[in-house]
């Protein structure tokens, strides 16, 4: 091996730190706006009381922060998403937010433009260096394809179906115009780094949605079983601006032709999918600097230098407004650098809220309607905790008249079970309108879940109207299956790569 | 690479998206005409403020009393991620005490979806339109023979935005009042009395 040079391989391992290093922004910007939430309400000490990693993490920042004078002045810079955030006192957003928010809402905010010069300056320079050294998503997807060969390993074909790589400016322009015809940026919702930053933010304030998650495991399994690399090749809208934006880029893969055999090694590991001998000049390079590593001829390396205009003139002449719009904005930009930071002193505030243990607001509510009423069922606590009372209050009203109904009703409270199974946990009872609205006292035997079955009189028929609430911290049936289902597939396919191997070592002997 | 096959791509993707935001884009106007969500203060009209918001959740960040979530995926589709309050869990204290110019959201949002709003109380007073809280008569303590008075104490408008009448029955005057939720965060019943509306601009 004569090409594997060491600060090549260096160069690698310096992309990785850099990836991992955005991940754990992505995961600290969260926990320090938590943290300087719990700071600003003087509810410090809760942090001690708080259950699982979450307390920990903030007990972690706690230490380190209660050293420094004044922690709300570091705190205060660093805040945000990928998609915009404010990093050591400097507002960051993408490129993509800007060109999408000013599409969807046709108005150019200043401001916001100054927040996408860095971005876009560094691109202008180092080229689509976002996807390959910043890119979230793209580390995950990375991860995606060495399962691929894992499953390679156990000799299971998965197709490889190739898309066009010009998919994704196809994507961008749809997505600005459907931006702006319903006035609404919806690229935020598929574009994974915002999707990935978002979910990670939101499930460390406790409020992740299914569908951010489901969506990222899509399209994981897209590059697994479908097509590799298919995200970041031919379909990304980011990957696209970047692409576009960095065409002038100064640093960029140039090949020494007479150096070259022509062995194809680049073009088997290059990230954006294209042919480093003969296209390393075009927009699609990403400057990962992955085919500098396996070219055991030293045949490609960084080099300093513009586009090669005369070349490819008539194969970029159709973008080229695009990128002279984006260098004509930049260098505006340049000029006017983005605000200073500022600091503020945060104190005072109420701190109830923010004690896990002490009760809280009832602030489930699980409305339902029969006929002319509505019904609202409030919990105190929000969450029942299981062997201890709950106080569940039922208000009943006349959507129409806004009279509130005045008949006894009568609750009866089940356990139900994974398999359609429910047990009675309370027989009926009857409650009197002694006092509005109808309340009761319940005690949940255990974490599980429960129907609330309320029967009352609408308009002479007997309505029975059920609610379904949940006590404590149930297990959930369907996670541990979909873990088992895993733990089973990698079983097999271990299984039989082992099977296959040993075969092929007998047959061999 | 084949043109041909760029190009059928090219038809069936662009005319799937454009038509389908063609035939949505009235539906979610009808929709977003009228508020139906209490949005953070300064923020723009409906249709405008959705069309800026990138949901990147630097409000939710700034917010020093943890007031602002996000909406979820139950309560609209397409309009998840973006900012909302909900009263009843936190409401929004107007950054009272807290140093600086602006509501802290406000100075936070990047594309202005939220536009700043000073923090004096006229500032307050004519930007700040997250709602309007309206009394459930048929509810309240203080009009079913009780006397209670706990969201008038809690209001930062007091004589303002809320008066009280006869054995502290709560009244509120919709003029003054800018929606902070701060009553419905005191009310002592279960469910609460008094509840926040949302408000168009």
């Amino acid at each position: 091996m004569t090409g594997q040079k060491p600060q090549h391989i260096m160069l690698q391992l310096l992309r990785r730190c850099s990836q991992i290093f955005i991940v754990a922004v992505i995961i600290a910007l969260p926990f320090f706006s938590l943290y300087e939430h719990y700071r600003a309400a003087n509810a410090i000490d809760d942090i001690q009381l708080m259950s699982g990693l979450r307390g920990k993490v903030l007990a972690l920042i706690d230490n380190r922060f209660s050293l420094t004078d004044d922690p709300q002045v570091i705190l205060e810079n660093f805040k945000g998403t990928l998609w915009s955030m404010r990093f050591a006192g400097i507002e960051i957003s993408d490129p993509l937010a800007v060109a999408e928010m000013t599409a969807s809402s046709g108005t150019v905010y200043i401001p916001f433009i100054l927040s996408a010069v860095i971005p876009v300056m560094l691109t202008l320079i180092l080229g689509r260096i976002f996807c390959s050294w910043i890119c979230p998503a793209n580390l995950m997807f990375e991860i995606a394809n060495k399962l691929r060969s894992i499953l390679k390993f156990a000799e299971i074909q998965t197709p490889e179906i190739e898309f066009s790589l010009n998919n994704k400016y196809l994507i961008l322009g749809t997505g600005l115009i459907v931006a702006s015809i319903v006035s609404q940026p919806l690229l935020s919702f598929i574009y994974p780094p915002a999707v990935l930053s978002r979910m990670t933010h939101a499930v460390i304030f406790g409020t992740a949605s299914a569908g951010m998650i489901i969506l990222m495991l899509l399209l994981a399994g897209i590059e697994v079983f479908i097509s590799p690399r298919w995200w970041c090749r031919t379909m990304c809208p980011g990957a696209a601006l970047y692409a576009l934006i960095g065409w002038p880029r100064l640093l960029r893969v140039r090949i020494a032709e007479h150096r070259c055999n022509k062995c194809g090694k680049c073009e088997k590991v290059c990230e954006p999918g294209i042919n480093p001998v003969a296209d390393s000049d075009g927009i699609e390079c990403t400057n990962c600097g992955k085919c500098i590593k396996v070219c055991t001829e030293s045949a490609l390396k960084f080099s300093v230098g513009l586009p090669p205009i005369k070349r490819n003139l008539r194969t970029h002449v159709k973008k080229l407004s695009n990128v002279v719009l984006f260098s004509g904005i930049a260098v505006m930009l340049f000029l006017a650098l983005p605000p200073p930071a500022c600091c503020h002193h945060i104190l005072g505030l109420p701190h109830y809220s923010y004690k896990e243990n002490y009760p809280q607001a009832p602030t489930l509510e699980y409305p339902a309607s029969s006929g002319p009423y509505d019904v609202l069922l409030t919990s105190y606590p929000g969450k029942p905790v299981p062997k201890e009372a709950a106080s569940l209050s039922f208000y009943i009203k006349n959507r129409i008249t806004g009279e509130p109904y005045d008949k006894p009703i009568s609750i009866r409270v089940l356990e139900t079970f994974t398999f359609g199974r429910s047990s009675v946990v309370l027989k009926p009872t009857v409650c009197e309108p002694f006092e509005r609205p109808y309340k009761l006292y319940v005690t949940f035997p255990d974490d599980g879940e429960y129907v609330v079955e309320l029967m009352m009189d609408v308009e002479g028929r007997s309505e029975v109207i059920p609610f379904l609430l949940i006590a404590g911290e149930p297990s959930a049936a369907t996670s541990v299956l979909i873990t088992a289902g895993v733990l089973l597939i990698l079983f097999i396919i271990t299984v039989r790569a082992i099977k296959i191997k040993r075969a092929r070592h007998t047959a061999g002997a | 690479m084949n043109r041909r096959v760029f190009l059928k791509n090219a038809i069936a993707v662009s005319g799937a998206a454009i038509g389908y935001s063609v035939w949505m884009s009235p539906l979610a106007a009808t929709s977003r005409k009228n508020r139906q969500f209490l949005r953070p203060p300064g923020a723009l009209p409906e249709p405008e403020f959705v069309s800026r918001c990138i949901q990147c959740l630097r409000c939710v960040d700034a917010c020093p009393n943890h007031a602002i979530i996000t909406l979820s995926e139950s309560s609209d589709k397409l309009l998840q991620g973006t900012p909302t309050l909900k009263p009843r869990r936190q409401a929004c204290m107007l950054c009272n005490k807290i140093e600086g110019e602006f509501l802290k959201c406000t100075e936070a949002c990047p594309t202005g979806a939220l536009q700043p709003v000073s923090k004096d109380p006229s500032g307050i007073q004519q930007k700040v339109a997250i709602g309007t809280a309206e009394i459930d008569k048929a509810l309240c303590y203080s009009y079913n023979n009780y006397i209670c008075g706990s969201c008038y104490r809690a209001c930062p408008f007091p004589g303002k935005a809320m008066t009280l009448g006869m054995w502290e029955k709560p009244e509120v005057h919709a003029e003054f009042c800018v929606g902070c939720g701060l009553c419905e965060r005191s009310c002592i019943m279960y469910p609460q009395a008094i509840r926040v509306k949302p408000r168009g601009c």
